[in-house]
């Protein structure tokens, strides 16, 4: 029994990972590129889910189709935001971009307030949200299955844009020297514009997978942008291929706290903020040593 | 010329003095529990045009200063700061979740406004170690206490479980002041009950921050087999956790859960079949006063009252119009005397306040709880049985 608890436990974790690392690879991106600290990603995000809950409620679509509409969406309304309001702080103190997003977060919760209540909404009939495989004594939730395998999939597409094409290379140049890719020809505003929003639409995948698996509310981004903060934390700013492996540290933690520790249940958030304790001093004490 | 002025001195004497009764109102209208909070709005909103209506209070239009708490400790203490030192106000309404109550009741005892406080469920009582709302309210004059302790929601709750065929309950709950508390006492109640209850494990709710990842705490209520999986947590919560029941292959003969609410729309997933809750309000409920507030509700709100802290805020904010009015004054000690003394009206029949276990204005209690059960896509009414509108069906 408790070897296959520690199974359960592990596979648990494991599957949770890739919506972990999904949504924190997306302000991964944009903290590595544009090096703007975004506090409203968990509300694109939220977005996500909700456009998914009206589109199935409105329209009867299954998340699965919704995916093809809300992912160019978010990618319209990360583009649309970048270009009224976080293009104006390129320049401004870090503390006023980071004052910008979050203000843009609550804008966001409060408008989501306004256009769908307060109440947690469920998107209707999801036929396949409880389905499960057995593999000997250990479940696999079908939805962690899919949105696992999504989110692998978008990770790794990321990773291949950011290396083997043109426009991955160009955004990477603009990390690395935003003045010198400017001087070789690159257009250094149209990347940011393009890196803030295929950030945005990363997080509303994430966020119809979210409104598959729990209720759509307002506030629903807050968790995750926790979430995605210490991942990218653990990675290292702007590393984006450190993100799978924090992920996989962060949620397999959980995983096996919550599972084989007796209330372990109250203490997943008690166990990312410990990692990220420990990560920082332990990098804080290396920096002071070099 | 001397008449007339002073026809006019009286008269601006008169127009000073009948100053319009204002009400604070406390409630989480955004954040997380932003759709309690607005379901708070709509049943005071509803009560005051009524109440305006029929001739307001003191012969003047009821006034309301409604504040947002965001459900958060600390915005909720400036809120009620606000309300007593800029607006002035000398009675306060409203009010939800346990956290909240608890980091305001020494705000409370400092400007001893008259409260009416309908949300706040944590007591406190038989838990070692722990003082609820209740026990650090203790007897005071000017609190009325409107929602039921969290020992009634439980006896409820105790009750209903009691009446069906399980033996054995698997308790899961969140690990905030509302389901720790809860849970100690469920826990209890069902032993007196006589049924074991076989494992009691916690988790952080969605509402406060979790992840919505329960499936630890449904693995080890499976591994025990037990016959009722019987969880206290937010109404965020309810999507996540009876999905995960299903997909983990625990197969319970009945699942009860105790949220506050329930999700929109959430009748209509499969999960929801033969899932068991509380609740304080349904607007199918037959008697005369709750076919009345629901007509009434939809022609303001164009929705359903689904969430019953609407039902509630209507029955306080009445309340308070009537006390104030049989007072015929605003004066704190005739106020508290009328609320003490009255009977008012509420979409769940006429109500007073009564003792509780500390408290001495006590409003609901555990009679105010009806058991439902989701049945094809119905809230089905399955306890008490006098009420019932349909009989309780097992999950398997």
């Amino acid at each position: 029994m408790e070897i296959t608890l520690l199974i359960q436990a592990l596979v648990s974790g494991l599957l949770a990972s890739g919506l972990y690392a999904l949504v924190a690879v997306g302000l991964a991106l944009a903290i590595g590129v544009i090096g703007i600290v975004n506090f409203a990603h968990g509300e694109f995000f939220m977005i996500g889910a909700f456009l998914t809950y009206q589109l199935a409620v409105s329209f009867g679509l299954d998340p699965v189709v919704s995916l093809l509409l809300v992912a160019p969406a978010l990618f319209v309304i990360g583009a649309l935001l970048y270009r009224t309001t976080v293009h104006y702080v390129l320049g401004a103190p870090e503390l006023n971009q980071m004052l910008l997003t979050f203000g843009l977060g609550i804008i966001l919760q409060n408008v989501a307030l306004l256009v769908w209540g307060g109440d947690p909404r469920t998107v209707p009939a999801i036929p396949y949200r409880s389905a499960s495989f057995q593999l000997g004594d250990v479940t696999f939730g079908a939805v962690l299955v899919g949105s696992f395998l999504v989110s692998i999939a978008l990770v790794g597409g990321l990773y291949w844009l950011l290396l083997r094409t043109p426009t991955g290379r160009g955004m990477r140049a603009v990390a690395q020297n935003r003045i010198g890719a400017s001087l070789v020809g690159l257009e250094v505003d149209r990347t940011y514009l393009l890196t803030f929003a295929l950030s945005a639409a990363l997080a509303g995948i994430g966020g119809v997978m979210i409104a598959v698996i729990q209720s759509p509310t307002p506030m629903v981004g807050l968790t995750y942008t926790l979430k995605a903060f210490a991942i990218v934390v653990l990675a290292g700013l702007g590393n984006i291929r450190g993100i799978l492996w924090a992920s996989l540290l962060v949620a397999l933690s959980e995983s096996l706290v919550a599972n084989l520790v007796p209330n372990g249940g109250s203490l997943r958030n008690a166990v990312f903020f410990a990692i990220i304790f420990i990560v920082l001093v332990v990098r804080g004490r290396k920096g002071g040593a070099a | 010329m001397k008449r007339t002025l002073i026809t006019t001195l009286a008269a601006l004497l008169c127009a000073a003095l009948a100053q319009p009764v204002q009400i604070g109102i406390l409630s989480p209208l955004t954040g997380a529990a932003a759709g309690t909070g607005q379901a708070q709005l709509a049943g005071f909103e509803l009560a005051l045009e009524e109440i305006n209506e029929a001739g307001g209070v003191l012969g003047e239009p009821l006034e309301l200063i409604v504040e947002d708490t965001q459900a958060t400790p600390a915005v909720a203490q400036a809120a009620f700061e606000k309300l007593m030192t800029e607006d002035g106000v000398g009675i306060i309404a409203g009010g939800y979740s346990s956290n909240v109550t608890l980091s305001l009741v020494e705000s409370f005892r400092t400007f001893q406004p008259i409260v009416t406080w309908i949300g706040g469920a944590s007591s406190g009582i038989g838990i070692d170690g722990f003082d609820g709302i209740e026990e650090l309210i203790g007897e005071e004059e000017w609190f009325f206490h409107i929602h039921p302790w969290d020992y009634h929601n439980v006896t409820a709750a105790t009750d209903y479980v009691a009446s069906t065929e399980a033996e054995t309950v698997a308790l899961l709950h969140e690990d905030s002041a509302f389901g720790g508390p809860g849970a100690a006492a469920a826990a209890g109640l069902l032993e007196d009950a006589g049924l074991d209850v076989v494992l009691r494990e916690s988790f952080t709710s969605t509402l406060l921050g979790g992840s919505g990842d329960f499936r630890a705490a449904i693995t080890k209520a499976r591994a025990t087999d037990a016959d009722m999986l019987y969880w206290i947590g937010y109404d965020s919560d309810v999507v996540p956790l009876t999905s995960q029941v299903r997909e983990l292959g625990y197969t319970p003969e009945y699942i009860f859960g105790a949220p506050p609410g329930w999700p929109a729309e959430f009748a209509s997933s499969p999960e929801a079949q033969c899932v068991t809750g509380l609740i304080g309000f349904l607007p199918n409920l037959p008697n005369p006063e709750a076919q009345e507030f629901t007509r009434a509700y939809r022609a303001m709100h164009n929705a359903d009252p689904e969430n019953y802290m609407a039902a509630l805020a209507y029955a306080n904010l009445w309340a308070l119009a009537d006390a104030i009015n049989a007072a015929g004054t605003t004066d704190r000690d005739e106020v508290i005397a009328a609320l003490e003394a009255g009977t008012f009206r509420s979409p769940m029949g006429d109500w007073s306040f009564t003792d509780s276990e500390i408290t001495s204005h006590q409003g609901f209690g555990a009679e105010m709880w009806l058991v439902f059960q989701y049945q094809n896509g119905v809230r089905e009414i399955v306890y008490p049985i006098e009420k019932a509108t349909a009989p309780l069906q097992t999950c398997n």
